[in-house]
């Protein structure tokens, strides 16, 4: 009988077909295409549960369906691997991708939109390339997929092509993404180059090739004269920069802000399932081959939690909604890298099943206010809209709780065990990479108060108080279309954490920890308990435990939870009441910096033109002045070398005789004396 | 190849070259009978059919003795797979030039001459490849070359015809006499005309003759320059391809020229071995390359500024005698010798396909009145988009363009160079890229003047004539199928170069 794992193929090509069907045929649909979209992800949907219960029962899949270039021992192919984490990711994608094409229906359709085929048929395209990323079995199909996913974004961020800012933000989520993926690609052919294969999962693929490589049993061929530890860290750095670049870490995160043109269910799309989503996945997926290497984990770790401090600093000041959301989601994608590479395999999976959750909902519910408010986006215009639209109202205020992380909402917990798990693992740990969890783990906790502190300024202000304009006075109504998604959203948020009660785990051993037991004990090689191994084993990463398993556990939360609340009830304090003002003057010179964004763009914008360009004309110069003088001259010698060859035939017979006979005896004359016959 | 070749006799394995003769008869008889109504459709059946029939015979002796040689007349002919691979270039010539004729000659007395000279010539250089000895080569060249003296200069009534068939018989004479002092000095060293007692007898020269068998040798070289239109034989052959109808022309720039290669092959394989030679200080090899090189640039460089596109066409086949030099000049002792010769071999069947398919176009041209000039050309893409497309194939084979075989014959002439592997083939075939480079410029220029330039004048093009169609078109369809099919011709090429070689 055929089972799931047949069907599964099908995942990726309902979205694609209603790619198709949008495109072509969307203009002669009622709802546009929408209809085909919503149809096909709900399809996935149904699918990938149906997946991920049979991978529930036990059963996982590895096999190739398509080979396209069938040589040597591993061929290149297009295959499907189906296991605990790519089968919760599909679950994730598929979600919210439905929830984004019912809400489309609110943001899109109902406010009169044009070019709504073309929309729908990019949104389907996405899914169906997120879709089929997350099962790639291997890293050169997974890049394929990468970059098409690379391409959706910017076609949807440009969607509205005719302003003057989507192009624009388009093409530099584009480039700064593509730059990260440069890199991506050098790691892939690096991968290709010394272990031969770049499948993920099974006893020939390549993180356990390393493994073995690094144990000295198995082969591999290292480049450069580096050693084995060194060449496969550089290896993992190298496919860490498209990582970077896709999930909007420091210093390639200055795409995502602008990224906010896009209309802002694909915002919520982008933001909490696919594109940034896809990078650390990718981590997440060959976390094999980075338990093995200390160093890269160092730099995972340091960088998600510098990224995390990082963006929530710039969210504090910042006076659009989405602007704030989209600082947010930095961060919190920093968290998840700071998880990854502080060893929480388990902790950084939990925060990006809840992150997805709870920033759909809060772009969802964002998307809401922005059609309240006819696509006015200052908060600073907004306020009061609690009573006029109550459901937008407590969805978004339980996505808030999520993100600020307070207890009990999803944010908390996923949060919380983030923070732990480096926490441990930086105490347990000897040497440098102890060090810079520690230091990763600070900011990390320091960034805690700055999410509270921007998310209650954002809800405070949206929400609360007298109405600041007219707009809010009035705002538009939205429709079930909209209601709907925010409600189911809203509802997970707060409840999603209940998948992995680790702490409560502790206390009580009935209380079940699902997301734990799901990941821990999948196939050979691709769980969580063989994580741990590795990181113990090769990589030298352990827990440690100051105060007792238990009381480091509550001192954690405890803190966490504490900075949280403290973050919070400063933003109440500061925004409370009818008609709260703006505070950021007390920054100083501080708020300068913050409102440009530390100057990120401004120093890129200067490699870009400053240095790049530079670097360019010169390469022009050299192009026009030396190869094409070159190749001109050329033509330009042939062609005199062919008039006067041409003028050498003069048409008079005795000539040619006397060239000929001289031609005949230059050759004698030349061959003669150089076989030494006179 | 079968396992056990059948023993043929003598007459039928030269049945290809007597089918051909027998043909030229017919056509004179035709013509005695009827001397004022020739049918331009009966000559030209007769000539098409007559050469098909020796194309035929040449495959059924192919496949019957599996291409081991047989010798004829106590080793005076050779039939072996060089030959008979040759005689299928030639026979295919001969039917394309013959079809297109059924319409060129339409309006011209004198049909039946026309067609017995083609024949005759093709007889002699069917003969050319079997010549196995030194006076055997010098008489079917001379076979060969009588009668395309008298066809370039068949249009009587126009002085560019007859002026370049004086020229042609000029030269002609001059290089027969110098090829034939130079078979005289070597008869002279070594006391024997047949190839394969000439290269035992090579040793001869150890006594202080060396030079005077240089001499001969280069000089044999010289008689065979003049047939394959390299530098510097190469005077005549502008003006003859020019003036002479322009299926003279393709005839000439194909089958003449492949005929002169064959004989080179084999005298300079079999009579004159390279490594013998070089022992005795005659590198005949390095006359090559210079030959090769020289031939290749000079015909290229004066094709880029012609005005003419037959003319450029002219000096075109002058660049490409040169690229098949290589094959003669990468016969180094390092070098894989069934290669390097088969690479030749392959280059002049493309060659014999899309060269004659290109003059033939340029005969449409001419059946039509338009003028010379690429201008003349401009439009023509519109009126005639058929004939176009072959010539625009044509000419990007010619280049080398992977639209054709030219393409993959170009690379087997690079491989053969670097298989050598000495500076001399390096050089070879680093100028065989860079002047295919160069040919493709003046090659666009008639694409460009056909397809997107807009006519100068009012262009109507008289009539699409169908003989001359149906060969452009086959031309054109061969050419592009040898592309996917050279790997058919080469298994069959290198067997031959590889026993012409032991």
């Amino acid at each position: 009988m055929a089972g799931a794992f047949d069907f599964a193929p099908a995942i990726a090509l309902l979205p694609f077909g209603s790619f198709v069907v949008a495109l072509f045929l969307g203009h002669l649909m009622p709802k546009r295409g929408a209809l085909a979209g919503i149809i096909a992800t709900v399809g996935s949907l149904l699918l990938s549960i149906w997946v991920a219960l049979t991978v529930l029962g036990g059963e996982t899949y590895n096999e190739a369906i398509y080979e396209f270039v069938a040589v040597g021992d591993q061929p290149i192919q297009f295959g499907l691997l189906l296991d605990p984490l790519s089968s919760l990711m599909l679950i994730i994608v598929s979600l919210i991708a439905v929830l984004v094409h019912v809400f489309s229906l609110g943001y899109m359709n109902d406010e009169g939109e044009t070019g709504l085929p073309r929309y729908y048929g990019e949104l389907g395209l996405f899914t169906a390339s997120m879709l089929a990323f997350v099962m790639s079995s291997n890293l050169l199909m997974a890049f394929m997929f990468f970059e098409l996913v690379g391409l959706c974004s910017y076609l949807l961020i440009g969607f509205w092509f005719r302003r003057d800012g989507p192009p624009s933000a388009a093409k530099k989520a584009f480039l700064v993404t593509r730059f990260g993926d440069y890199f991506f690609l050098v790691g892939v052919v690096a991968v290709f180059a010394t272990f031969g294969t770049a499948q993920f999962a099974g006893p020939e693929s390549f993180p356990r090739l390393a493994e073995a490589a690094l144990a000295g049993e198995g082969e591999a061929t290292l480049l450069f004269g580096l050693d084995a530890q060194t060449w496969f860290t550089v290896v993992g750095l190298l496919i860490l920069g498209g990582v970077m670049g896709k999930s909007a870490q420091f210093p390639f995160h200055t795409w995502l802000p602008d990224a906010m043109e896009g209309p802002t269910p694909v915002s919520a799309l982008i933001h909490a399932a696919t594109m940034v989503a896809a990078g650390v996945y990718l981590v997440a997926r060959i976390y094999g081959f980075y338990a093995l290497l200390p160093t890269a984990l160092a730099v995972i770790a340091f960088v998600g939690g510098f990224t995390a401090l990082f963006a929530a600093t710039m969210g504090v000041v910042k006076r659009e909604i989405k602007q704030v959301l989209a600082y947010s989601t930095i961060s919190q994608y920093g968290y998840i890298m700071l998880a990854l590479g502080g060893g929480g395999y388990v902790a950084g999976v939990f925060h990006l099943t809840t992150h997805a959750v709870f920033k759909a909902l809060l772009f969802l519910g964002a998307g809401s206010v922005i059609i309240a408010m006819h696509h006015n986006e200052d908060m600073w215009e907004m306020g009061g809209l609690k009573e006029k639209m109550p459901v937008t109202y407590y969805a978004f205020l339980s996505g808030s709780l999520a993100l600020a992380g307070i207890v009990p909402f999803s944010g908390f917990w996923s949060k919380d065990e983030v923070l732990f798990e480096t926490l441990i693992h930086g105490f347990g740990s000897d040497g440098g990479i102890g060090i810079a969890l520690l230091l990763a783990y600070a900011m990390g906790l320091v960034a805690v108060f700055f999410t509270g502190f921007y998310t209650f300024r954002m809800v405070l202000l949206t929400f609360h108080g007298e109405p600041r304009s007219d707009t809010a006075r009035d705002p538009h109504g939205v429709h079930w279309n909209v209601k709907g998604p925010l409600a189911v959203l809203g509802v997970l948020a707060a409840t999603v954490g209940v998948i992995n009660l680790v702490p409560v785990h502790t206390f009580v051993p009935a209380v079940p920890e699902y997301l734990h037991d799901w990941l821990f004990y999948g196939p050979e090689g691709l769980n969580g308990t063989y994580y741990e191994e590795l990181l113990h084993n090769v990589a030298g990463v352990d827990p440690g435990y100051p105060l007792g398993e238990v009381g480091t556990m509550l001192a954690s939360a405890a803190v966490s939870l504490g900075l949280a609340l403290a973050g919070s009830a400063l933003a109440v304090a500061l925004y409370r009441g009818d008609s709260p003002v703006e505070h950021t003057d007390r920054l100083g010179s501080a708020k300068t910096v913050l409102f440009n964004n530390y100057y990120q763009d401004e120093y890129q914008v200067w490699l870009a033109q400053g240095l790049t360009m530079r670097v360019a004309r010169g390469a022009d110069k050299f192009d026009q002045g030396v190869v094409d003088g070159v190749v001109n001259g050329v033509s330009s010698v042939s062609l005199l070398g062919g008039s006067r060859v041409r003028r050498i035939q003069t048409g008079i017979v005795s000539n040619y005789a006397t060239l000929l006979t001289l031609g005949l005896v230059a050759l004698l004359v030349g061959i003669g004396l150089m076989g030494g016959w006179f | 190849m079968l396992q056990q070749p059948f023993e043929i006799s003598g007459l039928a394995l030269l049945a290809p070259t007597l089918l051909l003769g027998v043909t030229a008869l017919v056509l004179f008889l035709i013509d005695s009978i009827a001397p004022e109504e020739s049918s331009s459709a009966l000559l030209s059946g007769v000539t098409v059919t007559g050469s098909l029939a020796a194309l035929a015979a040449a495959g059924a002796i192919l496949v019957t003795t599996g291409g081991d040689p047989q010798d004829l007349y106590g080793g005076q002919l050779v039939v072996d797979g060089m030959s008979l691979f040759f005689t299928f270039i030639f026979t295919s010539v001969t039917a394309l030039v013959a079809l297109a004729s059924y319409d060129y000659l339409e309006e011209f007395r004198y049909k039946a001459e026309f067609h017995s000279l083609t024949v005759l010539a093709a007889t002699g250089m069917t003969l050319m490849a079997s010549s196995n000895s030194l006076a055997t080569a010098f008489i079917s060249l001379e076979l060969a070359s009588l009668p395309s003296y008298a066809l370039v200069a068949f249009l009587k009534n126009n002085r560019g015809s007859v002026e370049a068939g004086l020229k042609y018989f000029l030269i002609g004479a001059l290089s027969s006499a110098v090829f034939a002092y130079g078979i005289s000095l070597v008869y002279g060293v070594t006391g024997h005309l047949q190839f394969n007692q000439v290269a035992e007898n090579l040793g001869a020269a150890g006594d202080g003759l060396v030079g005077v068998l240089g001499v001969g040798i280069l000089m044999i070289i010289g008689g065979f320059a003049f047939k394959t239109a390299s530098v510097p034989f190469h005077w005549w052959a502008p003006e003859a391809y020019e003036g002479a109808p322009a299926p003279v022309s393709a005839f000439l720039s194909s089958a003449s020229k492949a005929a002169g290669f064959v004989i080179a092959f084999r005298v300079f394989t079999v009579a004159f071995p390279q490594a013998t030679a070089v022992d005795l200080g005659i590198d005949w090899v390095l006359a090559f390359q210079v030959l090769a090189l020289v031939t290749m640039t000079l015909g290229n460089f004066a094709a880029a500024t012609q005005e003419n596109v037959k003319r450029m066409l002219a000096y075109s086949s002058i660049g490409h005698a040169g690229y098949v030099l290589i094959a003669l000049g990468a016969l180094t002792g390092s070098a894989d010798q069934a290669l390097v010769l088969g690479a030749g071999m392959l280059h002049l069947v493309v060659y014999g396909f899309m060269n004659t398919g290109a003059f033939l176009f340029i005969a449409l041209v001419e059946y039509w009145g338009v003028g010379r000039t690429f201008e003349d050309y401009n439009g023509l893409g519109k009126q005639a988009p058929v004939a176009c497309v072959a010539m625009t194939v044509f000419l990007f084979s010619l280049a080398g363009l992977p639209i054709g075989g030219g393409f993959l014959s170009k690379i087997f002439l690079i491989l053969a160079a670097a298989n050598a592997a000495t500076i001399g083939t390096y050089v070879l075939a680093f100028a065989l890229v860079v002047n295919s480079a160069l040919s493709l410029f003046y090659y666009s220029r008639v694409v460009k003047a056909m397809w997107i330039e807009d006519p100068v004048t009012d262009l109507e093009v008289g009539g699409y004539p169908t003989g001359l169609y149906a060969a452009i078109v086959v031309a054109a369809v061969v050419t592009v199928l040898l592309l996917p099919g050279l790997g058919l011709f080469s298994g069959v090429a290198f067997d031959a170069a590889a026993s012409m070689i032991q």
